[in-house]
């Protein structure tokens, strides 16, 4: 029960609009002795073998961070989750995690995502038929 | 192709996809907000499904917050406008 909870917990994230973008890691200086103490950009040509190989075009340290990015927001969702649905679900700490806490937790994290959605639809009604709305809520 | 003397158009162009993304981050940024203040007032102990009384008590959330809203705005513009410069 807890694994598909997880699953639509990675749907959350996409919901939420956050777009992961490659981060373009930028040029690292070298710091082998004092004369080579300049910035080191691969050229277009340049093997990616010297120790300045990772630089911007290391397609492999784009996907690293990509990976640790998204790990990243994943636990903060999960931090988020956790803080709100102990407020609604836990009332006295047990011996153990009781089966009535569990299933309150998975449906905690599921009405979450569905209140998000009902929220989102909402507001799209809202808008659609009072334009005077987005004005005054942008200030 | 810019014509001489006139806008580039690719420079319009990334401006207007910038306004669009920026809106899209502002509208997702009002839901985040919503989900706050609607969360707290709305749902006690989440059940198996979002009940008929939730839902009611959420669209009236989102309701009354923007009116709320819109009514503090227009109090502050009265305000303003007695005050003078």
């Amino acid at each position: 029960m807890l694994r598909a909870c997880a699953v639509r917990t990675i749907s959350l994230l996409s919901m939420r609009g956050e777009v992961i973008v490659p981060h373009r890691a930028s040029c690292w200086q070298t710091r082998e002795g004092r004369s080579r103490r300049r910035a080191v950009c691969p050229e277009p040509g340049m093997e990616a073998s010297s120790p300045a190989g990772l630089a911007a075009t290391d397609p492999q340290l784009q996907h690293f961070i990509e990976v640790e990015t998204q790990k990243q927001r994943f636990q903060q969702l999960v931090h988020q989750m956790t803080e709100l649905c102990w407020e609604k679900c836990m009332d006295k700490p047990g011996p153990k995690l009781d089966s009535r806490a569990e299933t309150c937790f998975v449906n905690c994290v599921e009405r979450f995502i569905d209140t998000s959605q009902f929220i989102l639809n909402r507001l799209e009604q809202t808008q659609k038929s009072k334009s005077a709305f987005s004005e005054s809520l942008s200030d | 192709m810019a014509e001489p003397g006139g806008p580039d158009p690719a420079v319009s162009e990334l401006q207007r996809l910038v306004a669009a993304e920026q809106q899209r981050a502002q509208f997702t940024a009002q839901v985040h907000n919503f989900m706050d203040v609607c969360w707290d007032k709305c749902v006690d102990k989440p059940g198996s499904k979002l009940d008929s009384r939730t839902e009611g008590c959420l669209a009236s959330c989102v309701e009354r917050f923007i009116d709320t809203t819109l009514s503090i705005t227009n109090r502050f513009a009265q305000i303003v406008q007695k005050g003078g410069h």
